[in-house]
């Protein structure tokens, strides 16, 4: 028996001691085979899905370390010369990157801003519908956007904003204006791109508070109304602060997933005109990385993205245990 | 010889212990029960005899041969779930074959089996239908067919009752006793109720804390506890157990304490022991009610009287100290609220060592 | 709740103002939809004009017929259609076996393997290193690219781990005492039992397999093998550029507008096909996976 073996079966040695010699304790050995010969069919099943997440997530993030070299197609990964932080100091001498990542956190902080509240208001308000089939087709109609294509959000978009035949200019038109060329103007792709996000899934995003509304006990309502209180005096008084964690709680993961731009829209809605005002850091890694083929200082802002972002996501979720005793994840 | 022999059998978790060396010979078609306070290891000791956990240390044996690294499918045992576990997708004739289908006997075989069974347990006419669509009872019945269809040699019972409404429970454990004897197949049964102990077992294993406290048949166990926890956990309401100390008596041991005095049977270890703490318990069915004081009668504080029908309950207090007596209706229900004490047959009373809990009585004769 | 008797004044006029916002909001969310199908069937020439608010305008199929006798339109979505059932399958062939076997409280290093899952959510590489690695692979301009590179997701792979834990073990440990290996545990008892689950897991992986368009784009050269929403994209930023279309803009019968809006709803389509079962599961699924959206 060796040193290991004796830690394992210390508990059972112990009690076994005085029974009588013959009393049988498994070995750690006999323990590993005998998980094995009984388990082994789960372990069969882990490995794909291990495999799958070596090769196409874990692989990629050994290949990060470009970020750090003179990366080039021919060389490979491992073989490229190590440069250290060039790339970042070009970076952050960059006025295009500069830009990118300004634009990144204001579009975040005024869809936070703008954004974050409408899904709670709307919760709130179907919670107020007393008509079922009405509250129903509602539902209905405003979680079906999240579930469009981001490409085809942005047609419609560009096809509802188009200055001819947008149905925005039309309208602009009836009041004797001159039509806009939205899409070209640096100052109207915020709110088109926000308003278009909030537009796609703030009924989603109400899912969840409608749940936390739906789990308050509806004895606190009978008894208000007992007490005479009115419908708004209720939302205030009970449904507000019966949802209020949860709204705290998507407050922080909104928090922690904050750079996470719908960068795909983007891509379809700006143009070299807007770029001051749209280009985030996706779209500037996208262009420099796979239109210009500058692997490696895309891989840099990518990084610098992602380590910023994990931060945020892990302070979310450390945050949110403390709060809510229970982990996100 | 299908007989289950646990021997020392010990269960840890990493550096927890929770089952201290069990010594327990089950023998062949006797129906046991295992019962005590939740957390007392009667389920992981169940458990590990199903093989569903490793045994830590020790020898399980079933039918002679040694099980410890056998896997549950491979030791010919059954097991009636708590929740049942009844797959709710398969409708009740499916549910039971399920073992089979999974041992991939013909199905010729499946089907007479099945039948077999449903009609043992009266479930001919649910064949197609889903748990789903299931009384309590049925649901039950089900899952007692599932683990009978295979002809195990053992059958484990893991508070197969406890989710049922009282009623339906006092039917099931007339049937599970019923079934028990038309198939007479060794049977180990898990249960926290100690109703359920009695009525069911040949023999009882009382645990506490991961170990036993007492292997017995019901009356052995309900006449004679081991120790002043068995003594209290058999029986309902539980024994009155109160706290004294051994004064001296004319011909017989007495025990003092706060209120009173009561003679206790003439036992070696109360002679010439004036002095010792002990324990005197005394089961709320032996206690009479007295409405006067009188020789020999320990006057109490009558605080309810519940009323059962052909039995009342007596809550007394002696010295503040709670006491119940059991006693019949018939012919004295007026005077029930007037008792002012009781007395006991010292036969009746058993005494344990105050420190230890051990009985220190003789034994009393089951019979 | 609906007897309005009960109510004072001010609770109707409250409920009937919450039910017109409620109501505005919702047609604000239709009418998009609305608008592009109007567009799609009225001419190019009152497209472009602005003429088209909300019914179609000089009514033709003429979009339909221009995108309909494309090729490209047809092949993309034969490819869609290959993508997302082929995703899906793969998806759930990894998802289901994996998250069980996260599930099981006797698998050895649950714990690192669970972070070793929950790391992908935190973490990522980024969207270079990733495409590097799918050069490398040799998984470039291919379907079989697109339909592994995409299998696992760690929040589905989460939602159907915290399914199974949910089951009571009592279900594995009957059907073990029943002679069940794990697979047929898993095959004939949690997956019947995980069904609604699965199926939402399933229409998740539908839903983002049939949207997905950056990684098509970015991976696939090949225009014999881009899908839908790519092709949607291609005509989006090239039309407007057309020479075609911007000299015989004025007369007509389609025009950019309306030859986008008809791709649009020949995308939609099958989307709105499939909602009713998305909506009779997502909700579940979203509260399963905990809160996160």
């Amino acid at each position: 028996m060796t040193a290991s073996d004796q830690d394992i079966t210390d508990a059972s040695d112990e009690a076994v001691g005085k029974s009588a010699p013959h009393i049988y304790a498994p070995t750690r050995k006999e323990r590993i085979i005998d998980h094995l010969r009984n388990e082994w069919q789960i372990y069969v099943m882990l490995i794909p899905t291990v495999i799958w997440l070596l090769v196409f997530l874990y692989k990629p993030m050994y290949g990060l370390q470009i970020a750090f070299k003179d990366y080039s197609i021919f060389r490979g990964v491992a073989a490229s010369p190590w440069i250290g932080l060039e790339h970042f100091e070009t970076l952050f001498g960059s006025d295009q990157f500069l830009r990118a990542l300004r634009n990144t956190i204001y579009i975040s902080l005024y869809s936070l801003l703008i954004g974050f509240p409408v899904p709670i208001l709307l919760a709130l308000m179907f919670n107020e519908v007393l008509n079922p089939l009405f509250k129903k087709s509602a539902q209905t109609i405003v979680y079906l956007p999240h579930f469009i294509s981001t490409v085809i959000i942005a047609g419609i978009v560009i096809t509802a904003f188009s200055p001819s035949a947008g149905i925005v200019n039309t309208v602009i038109g009836w009041f004797g204006y001159d039509p806009i060329y939205f899409l070209t103007k640096p100052e109207w792709f915020r709110p088109i791109f926000i308003g278009t996000t909030i537009w796609q899934e703030a009924g989603f995003q109400s899912i969840v508070y409608l749940a936390a509304i739906a789990g308050v006990s509806p004895t606190l309502y009978e008894s208000a109304v007992v007490d005479g209180a009115s419908r708004w005096q209720m939302m205030w008084k009970i449904t507000i602060p019966s949802i209020l964690p949860t709204i705290i709680i998507m407050l922080i993961i909104r928090i922690g997933n904050m750079l996470e731009v719908s960068f795909e829209m983007i891509i379809v809605l700006y143009q070299p005109a807007t770029y001051e005002t749209a280009d985030v850091v996706n779209t500037y890694i996208y262009r420099q990385g796979l239109q210009n083929g500058q692997y490696d200082i895309a891989a840099a802002a990518g990084l610098f993205n992602a380590v910023v972002a994990f931060v945020l996501v892990m302070a979310a979720n450390t945050i949110s245990k403390r709060y809510s005793r229970t982990s996100l994840w | 010889m299908s007989g289950v022999k646990l021997e020392s059998i010990v269960k840890t978790y990493g550096a927890l212990q929770v089952v201290h060396g069990i010594d327990l010979e089950v023998l062949e078609k006797e129906f046991v029960v295992l019962v005590g306070p939740s957390g007392c290891g009667k389920s992981t000791t169940l458990r590990m005899i199903a093989g569903l956990e490793e045994i830590s240390g020790g020898q399980l044996t079933i039918d002679g041969r040694m099980m410890n690294r056998v896997a549950p499918k491979d030791r010919d045992v059954a097991m009636v779930f708590q929740n049942y576990a009844l797959y709710p997708h398969l409708n009740v004739a499916e549910n039971i074959a399920f073992g089979l289908r999974i041992r991939k006997e013909s199905n010729a075989a499946v089907d007479a089996a099945v039948a077999e069974v449903s009609g043992i347990l009266g479930l001919t006419d649910y064949l197609d239908r889903r748990p789903a669509d299931l009384s309590g009872g049925q649901r039950q019945r089900v899952a007692m067919g599932r683990a009978i269809v295979r002809r195990p040699k053992v059958f484990l019972f893991d508070e197969p009752l406890s989710n049922l409404d009282a009623k339906l429970r006092t039917q099931m454990r007339a049937e599970i006793k019923r079934l028990h004897k038309r198939l007479g197949a060794t049977s180990i049964y898990v249960t926290h109720d100690q109703v359920e102990a009695m009525t069911l077992a040949d023999r009882i294993v009382v645990m506490q804390d991961g170990r036993i406290e007492q292997v017995g048949t019901p009356m052995e166990l309900f006449l004679n506890p081991a120790n002043s926890f068995v003594a209290g956990f058999l029986g309902a309401p539980p024994m009155n157990q109160i706290e004294a100390v051994i004064g001296e008596g004319a011909d017989a041991p007495m025990a003092e304490f706060a209120g009173g005095k009561i003679a206790l049977p003439k036992l070696p270890g109360l002679q010439n022991a004036v002095g010792r703490e002990v324990i005197v318990g005394i089961r709320p069915e032996y206690a009479q009610i007295a409405t006067a004081p009188a020789e020999g009668v320990v006057d109490c504080d009558l605080d309810l009287v519940e009323t059962l029908g052909s039995e009342a309950l007596l809550h007394m207090s002696i010295h503040g100290k709670p006491f119940v007596i059991r006693t019949e209706t018939l012919g004295q229900v007026a005077e029930l609220e007037h008792v002012t004490g009781f007395s006991a047959a010292p036969d009746l009373i058993k005494v344990f060592d105050a420190n230890t809990g051990v009985a220190l009585s003789g034994q009393m004769r089951v019979a | 709740m609906a007897n309005m008797n009960l109510y004072s004044r001010g609770d109707k006029t409250f409920v009937i103002i919450n039910m017109v916002l409620i109501g505005i909001f919702t047609l604000s969310t239709l009418y998009p939809f609305i608008y592009i199908t109007a567009l799609s069937f009225s001419s190019g020439f009152a497209a472009t004009a602005g003429k088209v608010v909300l019914t179609p305008v000089e009514r033709t199929a003429e979009a339909y017929n221009y995108i309909l006798s494309d090729r490209m339109f047809w092949v993309s979505y034969g490819n869609t259609f290959i993508y997302t059932i082929g995703g899906t399958l793969m998806s759930l062939a990894f998802l289901i076996p994996g998250a069980y076997a996260l599930s099981r409280p006797q698998l050895y290093g649950r714990r690192f393997w669970n972070l070793m899952v929950a790391f992908t959510m935190w973490f990522n590489a980024g969207l270079i290193p990733f495409f590097l690695n799918m050069r490398d692979l040799g998984l470039l301009d291919s379907y079989f690219g697109i339909i592994i590179g995409f299998a696992v997701n760690g929040f589905n792979l989460i939602l159907l781990r915290n399914f199974f834990e949910g089951v009571p073990r009592s279900f594995e440990e009957a059907a073990r005492m029943d002679g069940a290996n794990d697979f047929q545990v898993l095959w004939k008892v949690y997956v019947p039992l995980a069904k609604p689950a699965i199926a939402t897991v399933a229409l998740f992986c539908m839903v983002s397999r049939w949207n997905g368009f950056f990684w098509a784009m970015v991976l696939l050269q090949d225009q014999d093998k881009i899908p839908l929403q790519v092709y949607l994209r291609h005509t989006i930023a090239t039309l407007s550029d057309d020479p075609e279309f911007t000299a015989t803009q004025l007369n007509a019968s389609y025009s950019f507008e309306t030859v986008s809006a008809a791709i649009i709803v020949c995308s939609i389509i099958p989307v709105l096909i499939i909602y009713p079962f998305i909506q009779k599961y997502f909700e579940k699924g979203i509260l399963m996976g905990g809160v996160k959206e």
